[in-house]
């Protein structure tokens, strides 16, 4: 591929790629992202490799490995092209039936279609499967078309044209106003409106601006900036680099955290490429704008998630806040004016610029325009990243797209935003997916996680865990943050362990308010809501817990017993040789019995017994 | 300490303190951990105060200021997994081993980590060691995992997971649980 | 030149230094913020979090430290509302049932009005309000002692465990610490500490004024802002 130093060069080039693609007969797309990885698609990818060969495809079959398509649960995914066909559940020994069967001789391999679990029926195509249907697939589509360590796919698919456009026919100010128009508002759990803080860098005094990708994503259970930023890194520097235009900018930082290497990775090659070709540097496609962008790597912190403490890190610091006193956006990184924005937000700019802020205010609701990747997962059927339109009701997305409770319990609750934001019973999953109705309701969309709980989880246990993971993250400079999360969590302990009163749950809300109020950072400051939202909707297991010395659910250890239930007990003995606190006793063939003091409630002989004989209670 | 790796990783860096994180992770990969010794180099080389060093080394999750096992249990509790009951997974290997999150067993052998998410919630509870995912793991399960590592280890003496490590291609490196 | 802005601070317009805090300006004139961590001569960090106030702005009040808040023509703030009021009481019993044993947090919990704690005591010999490791590190750089590890785990500590490497024995550390003066009836034995109540921080005087400055004796103790003038750590 040639130098990219001019507006034709760019459109050339693009022809060319595109007429290249149209020679290419069949293509074998392999998801490469996380999910499949766990579930060895590089071992899929290797066979399928060598089986080209020996078979002498290699050359008419084109193997694209791309980034997450969002099907978690049904890796290892393949798609082949034409014929939009999907495999699931792919192994290595699939390999040589896939590449003889369907790639030389056309034929499909029932056992690898997907099931769908509500009709029981086959589907053969990735377009007719009901999870992808019910999206709004934006940005996540594009991962399947290119390989995210290559530009020329980039560019064939369109890549840059939204950068050509602005830097040769949008003034700063009408680009802000775009942006503005297009009511985009931060993806990355504020939901700050974008135009805005655009606006305000742009008029901050100053000649040296930054702009910031954050790609710390510290929720746990939230992983779709990693899979945007490993299948599409090249998306998220052209939205960087339209917005460093707008307000002023030339230098650039992806933060990407420390536990996402491959990232880093293809964070790192996208930048190599892009200064190589001269899609970065100095006097970029022709024009007097120059940027240039470095990769960072986080240390370790959910806390760097937040903006201040993100630009100390890069600082070379420690990652504590500062006050925000005087906005970011005018005293940022190295005291300059900065726009730090999520992965999400800036792979949105793009589309913006090119199909108009009225396609994008089209969709959605009032207050929150666009669509949202969301990571849902939990004990639903479908797990995995999804698109949706926001205004899709939450109720749509658990039973919609993740296809309801799996396991046959009741679902009872959805986590949303991680720690930071709260859980909502059944009764409230009428409501839209909306930043300011779900902040309303006590929890908030966040960056976009939602963990599906049923029967079986604990809402004490719940919170206990979210105060758990803040307190071991919490950068404890301030008072209510250090002390207060650890007093609520002292609280909350001993509800669970049966020593709670019903004092405590006023102190504990008295509590959770104070350190909502004063906390510096917004770590402290949402730090209670996941307390505040269960004792909301969830105040009787509290009760329970506390009145009744009971675990409803089952699951705070010195509330419940484990016992054998000597109906379907068979008297295999595998609990007894299982149990290392050898609580177990029983002859063969006979019901076995559980001491219960001896019994520490490990879960092994729960985990071991095949006739679901051993029970909680 | 081979002080040559530590003088490459500051070459080009010094009187440059804001490269302090970048300096520690290298230090982290190439030694496993921050020796002692290299943090009074990186506080001359860059010009930062030795407490200040010291900070930023035991503030962040990635540096660790003590050597770890050889065999590192990770067990993962983001919401996904801990919904799926991680939390037994925890406690199962701290029983078995007899040492918390953070610690190494005496023999030098075992530590256990825990991590906050590793982005394959689809297949959780999962316990990882050296790259490796265990997926839709039980205590069960954990348990004779950690055993067959102690066995294999007997056995061969060179390192009982090495068959785990991770494979050619720019694409799949499954996440470092660091 | 001075410039100079008019603040409004509980009613009254104050002319202030552009520049300078509110928790200053608010001392200066005589009325009572709360603090813990601020010592006149260091950087504010707004750790302690008891000198909050609510600042009017754009029809809304938010909620913030007035040693970080720096005055701007204009401004409106209030130091004693309700609302502070509960908020502040809440976070000196936070420092109070953390760390008993000291007459200074003892003294600033009875001036924020808690009467009774619903916490279990613990001992605490550091509340972690950072006077010394600034003092350290600003007045003569040393750095021989800063923070170190995160959130329940962060604590004051040499670095490397090196002694006297790096200190220059100022002792400034010593003088500002809120720790080093036990209460009034002597250090109390762990598992008996109490909230003592009796501090001679002139507690009946300040409920019939309490925003006003008392010259107490809490804030004679570890250097009070209002002091600044007179007993001056330099």
């Amino acid at each position: 591929m040639q130098q990219l130093a001019t507006r034709r060069d760019l459109e050339t080039t693009r022809k060319q790629l595109l007429l290249d693609r149209k020679k290419i007969d069949k293509t074998l797309i392999i998801c490469g992202g996380t999910g499949c990885t766990a579930s060895r698609s590089q071992d899929v990818i290797d066979t399928i490799n060598q089986e080209l060969l020996m078979q002498d495809l290699d050359f008419s079959v084109r193997l694209r490995i791309t980034g997450c398509h969002g099907f978690c649960e049904q890796g290892p995914i393949m798609v082949i092209e034409p014929g939009n066909i999907f495999y699931c559940h792919v192994t290595p020994n699939d390999a040589h039936e896939i590449v003889t069967k369907t790639l030389r001789d056309g034929e499909i391999i029932e056992r690898l279609l997907y099931t769908d679990p509500v009709s029981g029926r086959k589907i053969q195509t990735e377009a007719e499967i009901p999870f992808y249907q019910a999206q709004d697939r934006q940005l996540l589509s594009k991962n399947r078309e290119i390989n995210p360590c290559s530009l020329e796919d980039y560019i064939a698919i369109g890549g840059y044209m939204a950068l050509d456009k602005v830097i040769n026919s949008l003034s700063p100010e009408e680009i802000i106003h775009e942006i503005k128009v297009s009511g985009l508002r931060g993806r990355g759990g504020g939901g700050f409106p974008t135009g805005r803080k655009w606006t305000e860098c742009y008029e901050a005094p100053g000649d040296e601006k930054y702009v910031i990708c954050n790609a710390d994503e510290g929720d746990p259970g939230a992983y779709m900036d990693r899979c945007v930023l490993e299948g599409n890194p090249y998306l998220v520097l052209e939205g960087m680099m339209i917005g460093a235009y707008a307000v002023g900018a030339t230098k650039g930082y992806i933060y990407v955290r420390n536990e996402y290497p491959l990232a880093v990775k293809h964070a790192r090659l996208a930048v190599q490429e892009a200064r190589k070709y001269g899609l970065l540097g100095e006097d970029i496609l022709g024009s007097s704008f120059s940027f240039d962008v470095d990769v960072a790597r986080g240390g370790g912190a959910f806390v760097c998630g937040e903006s201040t403490a993100l630009m100390a890190s890069l600082e070379g610091k420690v990652g504590e806040p500062r006050p925000k006193d005087v906005h970011t956006v005018v005293d940022g990184l190295w005291h300059k004016p900065t726009t730090l924005n999520n992965v999400e937000t800036w792979a949105n700019v793009p589309s913006i610029i090119l199909n108009g802020a009225g396609w994008f205010a089209s969709k959605g609701t009032k207050g929150s325009k666009g669509t949202k990747i969301l990571a849902l997962t939990g004990r639903i059927k479908n797990t995995g990243l999804v698109e949706i339109a926001m205004g899709t009701t939450i109720r749509d997305v658990v039973f919609g797209i993740g296809g309801g409770a799996t396991n046959g319990k009741a679902i009872k609750a959805v986590q949303t935003g991680g720690p930071s934001g709260g859980c909502l019973p059944v009764d409230k999953f009428d409501l839209p997916v909306d930043f300011d109705v779900l902040y309303e309701a006590g929890s908030m969309v966040g960056s976009g996680g939602m963990v599906v709980m049923d029967e079986s989880s604990c809402m004490v246990d719940v919170a206990k865990y979210f105060l758990t993971f803040l307190q071991d993250e919490s950068c404890g400079m301030c008072v209510p943050c250090r002390l207060g999360i650890d007093r609520m969590l002292e609280i909350i302990t001993d509800i669970t362990e049966g020593r709670g009163t019903l004092e405590q749950l006023d102190l504990l809300e008295e509590l959770a308010d104070t350190v909502t109020q004063t906390s510096l950072c917004g770590l402290g400051k949402t730090a209670a809501n996941p307390v505040l939202s269960t004792l909301r909707y969830f105040r009787e297991e509290y009760e329970a817990h506390i009145t009744n010395k009971k675990c409803p659910a089952g699951v705070c250890k010195a509330l419940i017993e484990y016992f054998i239930d000597p109906e379907k007990c068979t008297g295999c003995g595998k609990c007894k040789r299982s149990c290392i606190h050898s609580a177990i006793s029983g002859e063969k063939k006979e019901p076995h019995v559980i001491n219960a003091e001896l019994c520490q409630k490990c879960g092994i002989c729960l985990s071991e017994c095949k006739f679901e004989a051993i029970q909680v209670k | 300490m081979e002080s040559m790796q530590l003088e490459s990783i500051l070459n080009g860096r010094s009187s440059q303190p804001h490269q302090l994180i970048e300096v520690l992770q290298d230090v982290q990969e190439n030694y496993g951990y921050i020796p002692e010794e290299a943090m009074r180099e990186i506080s001359k080389a860059l010009g930062v105060p030795l407490i200040e060093v010291y900070r930023v080394a035991s503030f962040y999750k990635a540096f660790k200021l003590k050597p770890t096992g050889k065999y590192v249990i990770t067990i993962c509790n983001g919401t996904a997994c801990h919904v799926r009951g991680s939390q037994l997974l925890l406690d199962q290997a701290i029983s078995q081993l007899g040492i918390q999150p953070g610690e190494v067993t005496e023999d030098g052998l075992f530590s256990i980590e825990c991590v906050n998410c590793l982005g394959a919630c689809a297949l959780g509870p999962i316990a990882s060691e050296n790259g490796s995912f265990q997926h839709h793991m039980t205590p069960a399960k954990l348990r004779k995992f950690i055993e067959s590592i102690r066995r294999e280890e007997k056995k061969e003496g060179k390192h009982a997971t090495a068959s785990y490590e991770k494979r050619p291609g720019d694409y799949a490196e499954a996440a470092s649980p660091r | 030149m001075l410039h100079y802005v008019t603040v409004n601070i509980d009613g009254a317009d104050i002319h202030a230094p552009k520049g300078s805090s509110v928790l200053d300006v608010a001392l200066e004139y005589g009325i009572c913020i709360p603090h813990l961590c601020h010592v006149p001569g260091l950087s504010d960090i707004g750790a302690c979090r008891l000198c909050i106030v609510e600042h009017i702005t754009n029809g809304r009040s938010v909620v913030t430290t007035s040693c970080t808040l720096k005055v701007q023509e204009g401004m409106v703030i209030r130091t004693n509302t309700d609302r502070i009021k509960r908020l502040r009481h809440n976070i000196a019993e936070l420092l109070v049932a953390e760390a008993p044993n000291s007459r200074a947090i003892q003294d600033i919990a009875v001036r924020c009005g808690v009467k009774k704690v619903r916490y279990p005591f613990r001992n605490s010999n550091c509340v972690l309000c950072g006077r010394c490791v600034r003092a350290c590190a600003e007045i003569w750089h040393a750095n021989a002692i800063g923070f170190v590890g995160r959130g329940k785990n962060r604590h004051v500590e040499r670095p490397l465990n090196m002694r006297e490497e790096f200190c220059k024995g100022c002792d400034y550390c010593i003088q500002l610490c809120p720790m080093t003066i036990p209460p009034c009836d002597g250090p109390m034995k762990p598992g008996e500490e109490y909230l003592c109540g009796k501090c001679e921080s002139q507690l009946m005087i300040t409920e019939d004024i309490p925003d006003s400055c008392a010259w107490c004796r809490l804030g004679e103790g570890f250097n009070c802002g209002r002091y600044a003038g007179l007993k001056a750590v330099r």
